[in-house]
């Protein structure tokens, strides 16, 4: 058995990431959809058996939904992906098939324990560290498995000049190690009154737990989320349309945006240097952004065409239009007037989710209709199901965003106009959540069409010869 | 040029290299400042109860739906019944005494930052209300119509009260 589950078998371990990632899409999109429901109607609580009720309430499903889909699915196609890619773009083997396995397992672990403790109500009170001390301890090793093989592959690298992507790799997977340990408390010390002292509860005391956790925040974003995924695309891009990045030098920009946290917590009572500071390297984060959407501009000219033919040009072209709009929303919300406007609204349920479906999302699902028939040694199941999937998506995903940037809107201005009750401004979001709700409810058909496609496409009888799928080399490179 | 700013020492060694200074600028340095560890009028320890209760208050998720931060633009504004009620403006000493802080990120719900100081339009002080908090967390939706705050009557009673001692802190 173990030789299975830690088989060495070259490319296991990206398949096995790619299809639990996908059960880990499916989980979270469901309690999505659970959560519209009770925002749109809160007495359907009263139809759940008693017993099942404190497990299921929207305090305990909310972080899940969130954890799940942010350390589940999208990390998971990461991890995937840099298994896959990296060896290819190092001109080597993987450092560990074997290691590589285990980080799944690993992963697996942490991800199921994570759906057991949230319902339970384990939960440390902080945003995107939810998590309990032991699981964060447990997220720290499998980090480390991870960046073991990291670099032992790009120790071993037969290319000296590694392609973009690859220290888009190496560097998400290192730096993000110090990041979520300090983030996380996981070093379990405090100092109380001049004394060393445990504590396992990975707060931090007063006004410095927030500007912790915003560090946090925002670096899991910055460091993880933006850093892959863009060196992801940056490997999609030249693949997909058959031309060379435009240019190279532009592409290694994008990292250094590392102290804008603060920005999350404008008006917030933390100190104003900071605030201003943060604002000010938010704006300064244009920078990188508009040079990738150059670069991807320039290299995709001349083959605009493939968005029509080509579903993955679709997801990566559509993914990068929501990034760049992610971009310029984060940077016009951290102008401190805009901020006052929609903080703490439903806008931004709206912005996490154009970033974190429309851009992140549609890029890994370019990449996992590219990688799977590699890894799989089969051709995706059915092409029009790949389009079901990505009308679904795209559909429920602008209803979604649409009423809700509305909402937040309207809610901002009712606030902000003073005398309103708040009960009304809450009565006022009715409507829009059945909007949210019903595009909601596309996307969660869309994900389920994908996942059968999927499962049709692994579990297809005759696997092809894998000459007869594309052959994955490095990206044309300059 | 591309080639060596490629350099992995180089690329590494500058990721590294501003994680630390942000590290410092922007969590080390603010940790120094007196504001944040001078208690204001706002702060107050906690009983064991009212810790308890605080706890289940983060146990139950009620932080993503209520803030507890007041911002300066909406003090005399902010509304829950009646206009400015939404209370004082929060400065980092009023923090000093909780771990985690609960300053949240959505408002599905009103602040409850000064909740146990409200009033309502009639003049009926339900934020210190027992009976009216009891009633309220059990199904807020029936009290109040149109309320999407789910209902916490599957809470045991010394849980529930626990939680209610803590609610009476936020003043
Ligand atoms: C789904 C979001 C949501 C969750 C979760 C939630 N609330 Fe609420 N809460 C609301 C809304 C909306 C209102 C305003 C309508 C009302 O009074 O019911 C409200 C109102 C309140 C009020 C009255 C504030 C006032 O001044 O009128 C209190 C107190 C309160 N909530 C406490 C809690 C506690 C304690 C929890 C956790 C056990 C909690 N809430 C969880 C949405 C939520």
């Amino acid at each position: 058995m173990f030789s299975t589950l830690l088989s060495d078998e070259p490319g296991s371990a990206s398949r096995r990431f790619f299809l639990w990632a996908i059960v880990w899409l499916i989980a979270p999109v469901f309690i999505g959809l659970f959560m519209a429901i009770l925002l749109y109607a809160p007495p359907v609580q009263l139809l759940e058996p008693a017993w099942l009720r404190p497990y299921i309430n929207f305090g305990r499903i909310r972080p899940l939904h969130v954890n799940l889909a942010i350390f589940g699915w999208l990390s998971m196609v990461y991890v995937g992906a840099i298994y896959y890619l990296l060896p290819r773009l190092a001109g080597t083997k993987l450092f560990s098939e074997r290691l590589a396995n285990l980080t799944l397992v690993l992963w697996n672990l942490f991800v199921a324990a994570m759906v057991i403790s949230l319902p339970l109500g384990f939960n440390t009170g902080r945003k995107y560290a939810e998590v309990v001390w032991v699981l964060k301890v447990l997220f720290v090793a499998i980090l480390v498995l991870l960046a073991v093989n990291v670099w032992g592959t790009v120790r071993r690298r037969a290319e000296k000049n590694l392609y973009v992507s690859a220290w888009h790799f190496v560097l998400a997977a290192t730096v993000f190690i110090p990041v979520y340990i300090i983030g996380g408390k996981v070093v379990p010390l405090e100092i109380v009154n001049g004394q060393l002292a445990l504590d396992f509860s990975g707060a931090y005391v007063g006004m410095n737990d927030n500007i912790i956790n915003f560090f946090f925040v925002h670096n899991l974003f910055n460091v993880w989320f933006t850093t892959i995924a863009v060196g992801l695309a940056y490997y999609l891009l030249p693949k997909l349309t058959g031309k060379p990045l435009y240019s190279h030098r532009l592409a290694i920009w994008g990292f250094f945006t590392v102290w804008t946290g603060q920005h999350h917590q404008l008006w917030s009572p933390s100190p104003y240097w900071l605030q201003t500071l943060t604002v000010i390297f938010s704006i300064l984060a244009a920078i990188p952004t508009s040079a990738f959407l150059f670069n991807f501009y320039k290299t995709m000219e001349g083959r605009w065409s493939l968005v029509v033919s080509d579903i993955r040009v679709r997801w990566l072209v559509v993914g990068t239009i929501f990034w760049g709009l992610t971009c310029v929303q984060g940077v016009a919300q951290s102008f401190p007037n805009f901020s006052l406007g929609i903080h703490f609204t439903n806008w931004v349920i709206a912005h996490s989710h154009l970033a974190f479906v429309g851009d992140y999302s549609f890029w890994m699902f370019a990449l996992i209709y590219l990688l799977l028939p590699e890894v799989a040694h089969r051709p995706i199941y059915s092409r029009r199901l790949t389009e079901w999937h990505f009308w679904l998506t795209l559909g429920g995903l602008l209803i979604f965003m649409l009423a809700l940037f509305a909402a937040g809107l309207i809610q901002g201005q009712n606030w902000m106009t003073g005398g309103i009750p708040f009960i009304e401004t809450v009565r006022a979001m009715n409507s829009f959540f059945l909007a949210r709700l019903i595009g909601g409810a596309l996307m969660v058909v869309g994900q389920l069409v994908f996942a059968y496609n999927i499962y049709r496409t692994v579990s297809a009888r005759e696997p092809v010869p894998s000459r007869a799928v594309s052959a994955v080399a490095a990206p044309a490179s300059e | 040029m591309a080639a060596r700013l490629q350099s992995l020492p180089v690329l590494l060694g500058g990721s590294i290299f501003f994680l630390i200074a942000g590290v410092f600028v922007t969590i080390f340095l603010p940790s120094l400042e007196p504001a944040a560890s001078t208690p204001t009028a706002y702060a107050r320890p906690y009983t064991e109860q009212e810790l308890r209760g605080r706890a289940i208050y983060i146990r139950e998720g009620c932080w993503y739906c209520h803030t507890q931060q007041v911002r300066p633009p909406e003090v005399n504004l902010g509304t829950v019944r009646v206009k400015g009620d939404i209370g004082p403006v929060s400065t980092p000493g009023d923090y000093v005494y909780q771990k985690p802080v609960l300053w949240g990120t959505t408002r599905q719900g009103p602040d409850l930052t000064h909740v146990a100081s409200r009033v309502d339009d009639k003049g009926f002080p339900y934020g210190s209300d027992y009976g009216w908090q009891r009633t309220h967390l059990q199904l807020p939706y029936a009290l109040i119509p149109g309320s999407v705050m789910p209902g916490f009557g599957y809470l045991p009673d010394d849980e529930m009260d626990a939680l209610i001692a803590y609610l009476f802190t936020l003043k």
